[in-house]
């Protein structure tokens, strides 16, 4: 009697062994070099060259190397630009997204095969391969340096996003739609006063998963905005590296201010960002 | 305005510009990249001259350093791939309901969240010849021996690129795969608890079914992924030594912009795509769903 019910026991402490090693070691993995980075930026040179980089620094409240990184480093116009990157493209994103979303999941008429063939056809490009002959578009246009061409190509090419969208809408049942008709509304005014809305927990999630990409993007930012003035926090913090190789302080204080936003929006906004990851793993 | 000619506006004026964009931004950019693909074109010249199939030839047999940076990319698949299974491991782990269980899911996914520059250059730190981390680390462990130039030794530079690699994008996998398996009904495993299948059984015939989905998503992010990747060798060695650690992605750019060799790096391009395509779809194949044949 007591071996039968010891056996079970012990293998599920020794499956709540293997879990926690398993994830401690993970933990470890990942906020180690998070630990030593934050480290380094409040040491001096000269002590990061004469302490091992896993010692705490001597004084915590040594902001040199932030001041400097923040300074030289461009630190607010980058802050800026990407924030305002984001915050347009998170617009566009949900105005067109949402129209197109409304267009092909409602109505029928012509061509509609066509176009969505198209999406299809344009949803198999992954956009960085085309970069090369977008760049002449861009620069026909007289875009080139100017915030408004990365805001074309996260707005534009984004046909993920209306197929997410597309996806959400067919949930939405068409009886208030048909009920708003009935009461004489317009499209235009089913649009904006349920169907948009009706999106906006799908527009919550897109939009964080959008600035998510948005800041992580270098690939667009560095091509089509090279000037110091339009720098956005990773284009900045790339040039005051190379601009400074030899400053390992300042280099991690820059590290550390770039991570920051995105380490706080990922605080904030974690369920929805959970959220959105995985609705779009099942639904595939 | 009757609802007959109200359906034209709304349509007409709610499609325009998202089309228009896709149109413009996107498929005209996709069809020029193959007619660049067939020139000689510098980036500027007013003319350019088609010279059929002659960069195609030369990067399939004249041009080692392209095929160098390919084999990169594979390495970064193959690596990437064989960390699947781990993965694998850590969302049928992180399923379960533990105590701690939402900060490791927090710690999982961060990586992927925080910025990837920073990350980049927060590895180069970690990796630096004097007085680094790693280094220090392997000093204090014993292992003196193994200390090396992590960016700078051309046996070990891509190894040391790809790890970041993991660092980074491993979380986000096991999040998509916590997700299929969380979207398992849990009634399936009791009624085969009752039917006394075994824990193999159990895996064959309902986790792995159920998380096909979820794995052909997984499968095709780590296709992409190695393919297109990028930024972690361009911010952290620029694809150095010489192009020892550059991806076909940073030597197409670079081909383009650095070497104005607009007509090469665009069947690059071309080249890019299309083996994308190819194999994403050969994977989808192998893990299709076969049980109705």
């Amino acid at each position: 009697m007591e071996l039968a019910t010891a056996a079970p026991n012990n293998r599920r402490w020794l499956g709540s062994a293997v879990y926690y090693v398993f994830f401690a070691v993970m933990a470890v993995l990942v906020f180690v070099p998070i630990l030593l980075v934050l480290f380094g930026s409040f040491k001096t040179n000269a002590e990061l060259a004469d302490t091992s980089p896993f010692s705490w620094p001597a004084n915590l409240l040594n902001f040199d190397n932030y001041v400097t990184a923040y300074k030289e480093g461009n630190m607010l116009r980058g802050l800026t630009n990407t924030a305002i990157l984001v915050a347009a493209s998170m617009a566009g994103n949900a105005v067109l997204g949402t129209m197109t979303a409304y267009i092909v999941n409602r109505f029928d008429f012509r061509l509609k095969k066509a176009i969505l063939a198209l999406f299809m056809l344009a949803m198999m490009i992954p956009s960085y391969t085309t970069e090369i002959a977008r760049f002449q578009l861009i620069h026909g246009m007289n875009l080139y340096n100017t915030l408004y061409g990365p805001l074309l190509i996260y707005v534009g090419t984004d046909i993920m996003q209306i197929y997410i969208y597309t996806q959400f809408l067919r949930k939405i049942s068409e009886q208030l739609d048909e009920s708003a008709m009935l009461d004489g509304a317009s499209y235009f005014r089913i649009f904006r006063s349920i169907v948009f809305p009706l999106l906006l927990p799908a527009t919550a999630t897109l939009a964080i998963l959008k600035s998510v990409a948005i800041m992580n993007d270098i690939y667009v930012q560095m091509l089509y905005m090279p000037s110091k003035k339009l720098a956005t926090l990773p284009t900045a913090l790339m040039s005051f590296v190379g601009d400074r190789t030899s400053d390992l302080t300042a280099l991690c204080a820059g590290i550390v201010l770039v991570l920051l936003p995105s380490a706080l929006i990922y605080i904030l906004f974690q369920r929805l960002i959970f959220k959105g990851l995985m609705d779009g793993a099942i639904k595939g | 305005m009757s609802y007959k000619l109200q359906k034209k506006v709304v349509i007409f004026s709610f499609l325009l510009v998202p089309v228009g964009l896709m149109l413009f931004f996107l498929l005209y950019p996709t069809a020029q990249l193959f007619r660049y693909s067939f020139t000689n074109w510098d980036g500027f010249s007013p003319s350019l001259k088609y010279i059929g199939f002659d960069n195609y030839t030369k990067l399939l047999f004249d041009f080692p350093d392209a095929w160098r940076a390919i084999r990169n990319n594979g390495l970064y698949f193959v690596i990437h791939t064989l960390f699947i299974p781990i993965e694998l491991i850590a969302a049928v782990l992180l399923n379960r309901a533990m105590r701690g269980s939402g900060f490791f899911r927090f710690t999982v996914l961060m990586p992927y969240i925080i910025n990837g520059i920073a990350v980049a250059y927060m590895f180069s730190y970690i990796y630096n010849p004097i007085n680094g981390p790693l280094n220090e680390s392997l000093r204090a462990l014993g292992l003196g021996s193994w200390i090396t130039g992590w960016l700078s030794d051309l046996g070990v530079v891509n190894y040391a690129l790809i790890a970041v690699s993991i660092w980074r994008f491993g979380g986000v996998h096991v999040i998509l795969m916590l997700a299929g398996l969380q979207s398992i009904p849990k009634d399936l495993y009791e009624a085969a608890e009752i039917d006394g299948a075994s824990f193999w059984q159990q895996l064959r015939h309902i986790t792995l079914p159920g998380i096909r989905t979820t794995m052909e998503i997984v499968l095709f992010m780590n296709v992409t992924g190695a393919l297109l990747q990028y930024d972690i060798p361009y911010v952290m060695t620029g694809g150095g030594p010489g192009t020892a650690s550059s991806t076909f992605g940073l030597f197409s750019l670079q081909t383009a912009f650095t070497y104005n060799n607009y007509g090469l790096a665009s069947s690059m391009a071309v080249s890019l795509l299309i083996l994308i395509i190819v194999f994403s779809s050969l994977q989808n194949w192998i893990i299709k769903d076969r049980s109705e044949a």
